[in-house]
This record gives C-alpha cells, sequence and structure tokens, in this order.
C-alpha cells in the first residue's frame, strides 16, 4: 500500500500537469522570439541580379541595367524612398556618420512600401545623353533614368592618376518617420563609378 | 453683305469662345503642384493607418502592395509635373490620392476586424488563467477529502492493543 507522502507526490505531479495544459494557451500567446538586430539594408546587384559585371566604362547612348534591393528588418512595415542621384567626383556625397544625405537633386525616386522580413527589388536603366568631350573635360548633359529623361549637366575633368572622366550614380535610401511625419535619409547609400568614354 | 458680316461676327465669337475657355480650364504649375502635395500627404496618412492596422494584429502585406502602386503613380506624378506636363501630373496625383484613400479605409476596416480577434484572444488567456486557478482549488479540496479519508482508513485498520 502506498503511504500518504507517495500520494502526495501523485497530486502534486497531476496539478502541474493540469496547470501547465490550461495555461498552455496563454504561454503560446505571448510567447515572442527573441528580437534581431534592427536594420534597413541597401544593395545594388549587376546585370544579371548577381555582384559582379557592374558597369564601369560607359559611352554615350549606352543602356546600361543593375538591381537595386531594399530589405526590411526593423520590425514592423516601412515605407522608404530610394533616390537616385548623380554627381561628378567633386560633388558631395552623403555623410552616413552624420546623416546628412547629399544635396545634389534627385533624378529618379523609387517608393516603397515593405513588410518586416521582406526584400524589394527592382532594374534600374540608365543611359547618358548629350555626352561631350573638349580637351581635358567631358561633359554629361541629360540622364535616361527607366524612360525618364532628366537634365543634369555635369563636368568632369581628366584624372590622369587612374585615367578616365569619373562620374557617379547613387543611392541614398530614406525611411519614413511616424512621429515626425516625414521621409529620413537612413545613412545608407551606395554609388557606381562610370568611367564616360567616347563611342565610336 | 450682312450675311457676311454676321458670318464673320459668329467666326469670331467661336474663336473668342474657344481662346477664353482654353485659359479658364488651363491647367497652372500651381494646381498641378498642389495635386502632387495632396497625393503624398494621402499616401503617407495611408501608411500611418495600416501600420496602426499592423501594430492591432491585421495581416497588411496586400495593403502594403496597393500603396507600392499608389507610390508609383505619385513618382509618375513628380516627373510630369517636372517635364511641364501638368494634365498628366494631375491624372497620376489623381489616381495615387484614390487609391491611398481606399487602402487608409480599408485598413481602418482591417484593424477593427484585427483588434475584434485580438479581444477573443485576451478572452482566451482569461479563461486559461482562471480555468488553471479552477484546477488547483478543486485538486487541493480533492486532496483533503482524499488526505482525511486515507488517515481514517489508516487509524480503523490500526490493530487495537488490548490488555
Amino acid at each position: 500500500m502506498w503511504s500518504l507522502n507517495d500520494w502526495k507526490v501523485v497530486f502534486v505531479a497531476v496539478g502541474l500537469i493540469g496547470v501547465l495544459s490550461f495555461s498552455s494557451f496563454s504561454v503560446v500567446l505571448f510567447a515572442r522570439a527573441p528580437a534581431g538586430e534592427v536594420f534597413s539594408e541597401l544593395y545594388v546587384l549587376g546585370p544579371g541580379n548577381i555582384a559582379e559585371d557592374y558597369p564601369f566604362n560607359v559611352s554615350m547612348g549606352g543602356v546600361y541595367t543593375v538591381h537595386l534591393g531594399v530589405g526590411n528588418h526593423i520590425g514592423s512595415s516601412a515605407y522608404y524612398e530610394v533616390d537616385v542621384k548623380f554627381r561628378n567626383s567633386t560633388d558631395r556625397l552623403p555623410n552616413a556618420t552624420s546623416g546628412e544625405a547629399s544635396p545634389l537633386p534627385v533624378v529618379y525616386r523609387y517608393r516603397v512600401f515593405l513588410g518586416d522580413g521582406n526584400v524589394w527589388e527592382a532594374p534600374l536603366s540608365f543611359s547618358l545623353l548629350d555626352v561631350g568631350f573638349d580637351r581635358n573635360v567631358s561633359s554629361v548633359g541629360r540622364l535616361d533614368i527607366n524612360g525618364v529623361v532628366v537634365d543634369v549637366e555635369k563636368v568632369s575633368s581628366w584624372d590622369n592618376e587612374t585615367q578616365g572622366y569619373y562620374y557617379q550614380i547613387f543611392v541614398e535610401l530614406w525611411r519614413y518617420n511616424m512621429t515626425s511625419s516625414s521621409l529620413r535619409f537612413d545613412s545608407r547609400f551606395i554609388g557606381l563609378w562610370l568611367n564616360v568614354t567616347q563611342s565610336f | 453683305m450682312r450675311l457676311w458680316a454676321s458670318l464673320f461676327l459668329m467666326g469670331f465669337l467661336v474663336v473668342l469662345g474657344v481662346c477664353l475657355v482654353h485659359d479658364v480650364f488651363a491647367v497652372t504649375y500651381q494646381d498641378a503642384a498642389g495635386q502632387v502635395v495632396d497625393a503624398d500627404q494621402a499616401l503617407r496618412n495611408a501608411f500611418n493607418t495600416v501600420v496602426v492596422a499592423e501594430q492591432q494584429g491585421a495581416n497588411v502585406s496586400l495593403l502594403l502592395s496597393r500603396l507600392d502602386g499608389a507610390g508609383s503613380d505619385l513618382t509618375l506624378a513628380e516627373v510630369a509635373l517636372a517635364a511641364g506636363d501638368y494634365s498628366e501630373a494631375i491624372s497620376f496625383a489623381g489616381a495615387c490620392r484614390s487609391e491611398a484613400l481606399s487602402v487608409d479605409a480599408d485598413a481602418v476596416a482591417l484593424g477593427n476586424d484585427a483588434a475584434i480577434v485580438a479581444g477573443d484572444w485576451w478572452m482566451m488567456v482569461v479563461f486559461s488563467v482562471a480555468s488553471s486557478l479552477i484546477f488547483v482549488v478543486v485538486l487541493f479540496f480533492v486532496w483533503h477529502e482524499f488526505r482525511r479519508g486515507y488517515l481514517k482508513k489508516v487509524m480503523a485498520s490500526r490493530p487495537e492493543v488490548t490488555a
């Protein structure tokens, strides 16, 4: 015959199993995976959707394509603007440390609404128009981006060290801030150097 | 002669009317820019509402893809505005605003539905905690009764010592 202590152990075991079973609904509702690092990502892939064959030597009229990507890892849905800008080697770049965007005008803008954990990708096709060369200076008058023609009027001097006329097409990532109801530079940008060559 | 004069006068009035109508209905930069600003604001408001619905537990992925479409319309409106095509700018801005308002309304409805479901979840939590407590209390009484019966049985079966 079992002693009273043996029966006590049985009752306590039944009690624990019962409490765990009944409270399991609440545990499932409140259990959350630990939050990971909160960040947004911005990337550029080459024409084959892989990280190679980026356009570098470009000439007037040629159509070049890269793929832009944005990833949302901030824990909720986000509203991003991906601003495409064009500069020569002396124009100011954005400052990721101070969070200051480039003062250059936007030549093309993507608006992206992205759920947490999702990635957006879109092609960026561009073509340089009205390209001119005069002695040691080149100029780009207009830019065709995704079929939209924009005046840029940029000039670049011959770079003796790297042997080329350099321009840069770069993209800045902006994110909508609900508190201030405004878009803010997310301190992320990425650029592609372009060496403008004469086409024959 | 009077007939020719009448015809000339009528023709003149028609041409004048066409010119005036064009002036009255001509779209200015200010009109188009105003529409673009309104569309931009509507898009932001819609996104705010979508985020609130998401916080209430709604699945907003479909609403986000609709906002993507509205955002593309706004970009096209800005491009048209910059190119001086004000009618086109107004058209795209209108499409953006209309879709943003529709998303806003749908997000409110979706958020309300999610809030009701969340209320059901809370009921489940309350039920779960209450049933655990009741189970413990009942088990305690069962244990109490069992213990009393057990001791009684033990006492009854104890051999009596006779002198």
